[in-house]
């Protein structure tokens, strides 16, 4: 539709925009519809450009990689001791090795497949679906910790909601001092520091600074030891009924290239798993 | 003034180019918040030889592309898009020189809009809006003009651009 430089703007543009515009709000107030329409246009015409991303994703941290670099470890942590960011990847790989083989259960390892919006983060494509073994609301976690919980899944592909997402909530307890409560992001318009809530504590509950906050195993989702955060300080409690603690995530979603999804047993602990990563 | 001619293929090649740099090779260009987006880039060079109205539908299915896999707030990105598309067709007819500075600044103030909106309308996030809209927004706004810039100079003949020197 190529037009010359002195184009006038005729009602049928203004319509055209107006209905896209209604659309979009349309499914911004309706997100069932939308998430219907998005998650067919996901497995039909988006395909093959996820199958390029993919591709892509592999090549630069693919698993023949993360294979090599399991059975050269030494050698390339000796090359890239001068390279602080490969000497990072290097070690986040590393992380993730240990962690699978500590792991009790069954877990399925992915590459996420980042975009280009600026809300990237609160949901992530994972390089894995239901061929691999994945199951909606199976947990998807780093080398450091809790990342979030499996959401859709199509036959090569998944889609996460991470903890950095409005609608994440997971059951979490305190370690030690066993003060349960249930883990939220803080949502804020201020501010640049990305936090989580521990919401629900009873009043009668305190929590000091720099306590340990790990998923409790309540409600059949994820299992019970996965660090989330450690406890930066108290929140504000609006209501007056509760205790609200500010919690520094363990593990971000934004800079995860690769993440383990654990399937199940999901009543099973995987605290040990965890803990060999700060022991000294 | 930017000269159009019927070329269309050329200007299909330059933009299915475009979209498949935006999943074969951004993967690898650094960090996803501050890597050019080539899609955005694509939707902007047709926007600026389209009519509106056909801007806005091309931006409303870029963005429900984005939505679809990217999916924190459906249709956040398909209003981002459509608007983005709609203003920079309109936007070209009254301010559009053929200076390449001026088109990598458009465009460079286009990606900051897109991200703006995408960003009001999923609603607050965890990290407020400082880092996003002040920081991460700009350097890719940067370093999707600085494409522009490339693509620009490269494609000037497929994509019948007269730019000043």
């Amino acid at each position: 539709m190529a037009l010359g430089p002195d184009h006038s703007f005729s009602r049928r543009d203004n319509v055209l925009f107006l209905v896209c515009v209604v659309l979009s709000v349309v499914m911004l107030s309706r997100p069932d519809w939308g998430h219907d329409l998005t998650g067919y246009v996901r497995v039909s015409v988006m395909r093959p450009f996820l199958w390029m991303q993919e591709r892509a994703e592999q090549s630069r941290t693919s698993r023949s990689t993360f294979e090599r670099l399991r059975a050269e470890r030494d050698s390339a942590a000796n090359a890239a001791q001068f390279l602080s960011s490969l000497r990072a990847e290097n070690q986040r790989l590393r992380n993730l090795l240990r962690l699978g083989d500590r792991l009790p259960t069954r877990y399925i390892p992915a590459e996420v497949l980042h975009q280009s919006v600026p809300t990237d983060g609160r949901t992530m494509i994972l390089s894995a679906g239901s061929r691999a073994g994945v199951r909606a609301f199976d947990p998807v976690v780093g080398a450091e910790g809790l990342l979030g919980v499996v959401l859709e899944v199509d036959a090569q592909r998944s889609l996460a909601m991470t903890w950095l997402h409005p609608d994440f909530r997971a059951s979490a307890f305190t370690t030690p001092g066993d003060v349960f409560g249930v883990i939220a992001p803080a949502l804020q318009v201020t501010g640049s520091e990305q936090l989580l809530q521990l919401r629900g504590v009873a009043i009668r509950d305190s929590v000091p600074t720099g306590t340990m906050v790990v998923t409790s195993g309540l409600g059949g989702v994820y299992p019970q030891g996965i660090p989330v955060g450690t406890v930066i300080g108290p929140g504000s409690e609006e209501t007056g009924w509760e205790r609200i603690y500010i919690v520094r995530p363990a593990a971000n979603p934004e800079n995860a290239a690769q993440v383990l999804i654990l399937a199940a047993p999901r009543d099973s602990s995987v605290a040990k798993a965890f803990a060999g990563d700060s022991a000294p | 003034m930017i000269a159009i001619r019927g070329d269309r293929w050329r200007l299909w090649t330059v933009l299915g180019l475009l979209a498949v740099l935006q999943f074969a090779v951004r993967p690898r260009l650094g960090h996803p918040a501050v890597a050019p987006d080539f899609l955005l880039l694509a939707l902007m060079l047709y926007a600026i030889r389209s009519r509106p109205g056909a801007a806005a539908v091309a931006g409303f299915l870029i963005g429900l592309a984005g939505d679809a896999v990217s999916p924190a707030r459906v249709g956040a990105g398909a209003l981002a898009h459509t608007v983005v598309g709609y203003l920079a067709a309109w936007g070209r007819a009254v301010f559009f020189p053929d200076n390449l500075f001026v088109n990598g600044l458009v465009i460079a103030i286009g990606v900051w809009v897109r991200n703006a909106i995408q960003i009001l309308a999923s609603g607050p996030g965890v990290g407020g809006l400082t880092m996003p809209l002040l920081v991460w927004s700009p350097l890719q706004a940067i370093t999707t003009a600085v494409t522009a810039a490339l693509v620009l100079v490269t494609f000037q003949r497929w994509l019948d651009i007269r730019l000043e020197t």
